[in-house]
């Protein structure tokens, strides 16, 4: 990627002064950052005063608070890239930028880093004042807690304008952009409630853990962003737009007949079902281990209830039950591989191991493997085939190309996954079949 | 200086710009004139390095825009139908930021911008936020925002439509100025009047065909209408626009 740092840099200034200039949105951004963290502070030090002194509870409530204080300012971000991109192109500001010599990635970084630097001063000026009505006299100041917070804001927040220039190349208008960014400030209220739980349960130190999925997450967007952010993507029309569903359907039919099939398929996607095959092992070693960390009280009962309801079931029942379940489970992992970026492809063979080791920690390998064959002969390739085609889907969705094509790309690679049911769904009709009447008997 | 070869342009279903091909030398004009829809501001998008071509090649000073389009840009000055201006900042800033981007040093932008702001009459509002510009002051700036680099090529989509005729007269002045100077100019407009007064060259578009190009005579000659006519007088350019574009349309209709 060529970056002249001088012109981005050019870029950021005037986005930067731009923002700043707005007077009434530069006031209220900067009151309420200053405003909220004073009141949270106070609330805090009034608990720790009429509560009798400070107590593990006032402890955990001054971390959480600190949490949300700096969200507040971190959701700017997105108002403020939403209207750094969609704003502009909705303005026609952006073709002009673009009509330059400066580059996209020029253009992309420039924007990027000023609505970065308002939001972080923001951020970081609401856990300043916080920290400076709350902490002082109080006898505690949770340092490390509070750098993984100032890591995970720093990557929280280039989510957030990584996702806002997503959203940007798939909005035309403003209200639409507003609309769509709720899948950003969804998820990341979703996190920040996940942290706040760990911070009441006293678990502080996996906030490390989310501020390292956050860095990986923002890079993955940052990635996407600057991929999807290109001249050809941003001005090119959407054309035909009457009939919407007729060209959905016609996209869908396409993409089923381009997707190959039988062996060229799993030529082409070796890699991912590599990948998938191996998360079995690896699951199952997993699950052995686990056997010695999770409460048996939790886990040994309701594989009891497994194999009780299974030994109950006639075996004709017992097969269409497992055949739905494995055919539920291929189709689910298909479908939210879109919005895991493919976890769910691992998932489903790694689970399965992970069962197999933890049954196996309880009796012996040989014993657990006899368990599943001859069914898992067929059950695990083709388990490793879907997984393989579902972390297929999960790359397509963070994968951008400058031309777009985005939704063309991952109708492909779900039509691949659509394409291999069709023999697929015969092997797990054989597999259920062998499980009901062939493995009760090995 | 521009040379353009079967340039074809599709969004999606919809093939915008088909199979057009025209060259440009340097210190000559070329006005597109075509309905809304014909295909311009696509066209004219493609030739300023804006977005590749589905097909064809575009080539500005010897340079394909496919293969260095940042070079192109840097060729070219384009002023959109929309000025696209940044209304919280004021003009003389603005046009100083293009300039930078462009890299031309602070002396030069400081006396290129200070000209320009006279010539068209801004010299006064060049302090003033471009949020309180008016439509035909906003249209100056994008002009002089467009040709601040002094590009070889300027490709003016409408330039002219919001501006009053005393300034319109000023824009088209100062436009015949810089192709004097060597640079080509390619105009859309709406406005026989002014297409007839400008062009060396004039294209026809009809739905993303460039359906005729050449001199008014040419084109005169293209229509046909010499043959119908009994009196010895030139038929004006918008007589010559509806016959070609007409025929444009029944040749379309007709099945192959």
């Amino acid at each position: 990627m060529r970056l002249d740092r001088r012109k981005a840099l050019l870029v950021a200034e005037r986005d930067f002064r731009d923002a700043a200039g707005d007077l009434r949105l530069a006031l209220a951004m900067a009151g309420l950052a200053a405003v909220i963290p004073i009141v949270a502070g106070l609330g805090i030090r009034a608990l720790a005063y009429f509560g009798g002194g400070l107590s593990p509870l006032v402890e955990r409530l001054s971390v959480v608070g600190a949490f949300f204080v700096v969200f507040l300012p971190a959701s700017y971000s997105l108002v403020l890239a939403l209207e750094s991109f969609v704003g502009e192109r909705e303005r026609s500001t952006l073709e002009v930028l673009l009509s330059t010599p400066l580059r996209e990635a020029e253009i992309y970084a420039g924007k990027v880093a000023s609505v970065l630097s308002i939001s972080l001063l923001l951020c970081f000026g609401a856990l300043f004042v916080y920290c400076a009505v709350t902490y002082p006299g109080l006898g505690y100041f949770p340092l490390g807690i509070l750098v993984s917070l100032g890591i995970s804001t720093i990557c929280q927040v280039a989510a957030m304008v990584a996702g806002a220039v997503i959203v940007s190349a798939n909005a035309r208008t403003m209200r639409a952009a507003n609309v769509m960014a709720s899948f950003i400030i969804l998820p990341m209220s979703v996190v920040l409630q996940l942290e706040a739980a760990l911070i009441l349960v006293g678990r502080g130190e996996l906030l490390w853990a989310f501020a390292a999925a956050m860095a990986v997450g923002a890079a993955i967007l940052l990635r996407m962003g600057l991929g999807g952010f290109s001249r050809e993507a941003l001005l090119s029309r959407e054309s035909g737009t009457s009939h919407r569903l007729r060209r959905m359907g016609r996209a869908l039919a396409d993409a089923y007949r381009r997707a190959p099939a039988g062996p060229a398929l799993l030529r082409a996607r070796r890699w991912p079902i590599l990948s998938s095959l191996l998360a079995f092992p690896v699951g199952a070693g997993l699950g052995y281990l686990a056997a010695g960390v999770l409460p048996q009280q939790f886990v040994k009962p309701a594989l009891n209830s497994l194999l009780a309801t299974s030994a109950a079931s006639d075996p004709a029942s017992l097969a269409a039950g497992i055949f739905l379940h494995n055919l539920l489970a291929i189709l689910l992992a298909g479908l939210l591989a879109t919005v895991t970026v493919g976890l769910t492809g691992y998932l489903l063979t790694a689970l399965p191991g992970a069962l197999l080791g933890y049954a196996a920690a309880f009796s012996s390998w040989g014993l657990a493997l006899t368990g599943i064959l001859p069914n898992g002969l067929i059950e695990i390739p083709v388990a490793a085939i879907a997984g393989g085609l579902a972390i297929h889907i999960g790359a397509s969705v963070i994968h951008m190309e400058p031309e777009g094509g985005w939704l063309r790309r991952m109708l492909d690679a779900e039509a691949e996954l659509a394409k291999a049911l069709l023999w697929m769904i015969p092997l797990l009709a054989l597999a259920a079949l062998l499980e009901a009447f062939v493995t009760p008997r090995v | 200086m521009l040379e353009v070869d079967r340039l074809a342009k599709r969004y999606g279903e919809v093939w915008a710009v088909r199979e057009m091909s025209l060259t440009l030398e340097a210190g000559s004009t070329l006005v597109l004139l075509g309905q809304n829809g014909a295909g311009k501001t696509t066209a004219l998008r493609c030739l300023s390095g804006l977005l590749q071509p589905t097909a064809g090649t575009v080539r500005v000073g010897g340079i394909d825009s496919r293969e260095d389009p940042d070079a192109v840009r840097s060729q070219v000055g384009m002023v959109p139908e929309v000025p696209g201006l940044y209304d919280r900042m004021p003009a003389r800033a603005y046009l100083d930021f293009f300039g930078r981007i462009h890299e031309l040093d602070l002396e030069t932008r400081t006396r290129r911008i200070g000209d320009l702001l006279d010539l068209f009459g801004l010299s006064s509002a060049g302090d003033r936020w471009l949020g309180t510009y008016s439509k035909g002051m906003r249209q100056k700036v994008a002009l002089i925002r467009a040709t601040l680099h002094r590009p070889r090529l300027v490709l003016a989509d409408e330039p002219t439509s919001a501006l009053d005729p005393d300034s319109a007269r000023v824009a088209w002045a100062y436009l015949e100025e810089l192709r004097r100077q060597g640079a080509a100019l390619v105009v859309c407009t709406h406005n026989m009047d002014e297409a007839q007064e400008l062009a060396g060259e004039v294209g026809i578009m009809s739905g993303g065909h460039l359906l005729a190009c050449g001199s008014i005579g040419e084109l005169v000659d293209q229509a046909g209408l010499k043959r119908h006519r009994l009196v010895v007088e030139r038929p004006n350019l918008e007589e010559v626009y509806l016959a070609i574009v007409g025929r444009g349309r029944a040749d379309e209709a007709r099945p192959a």
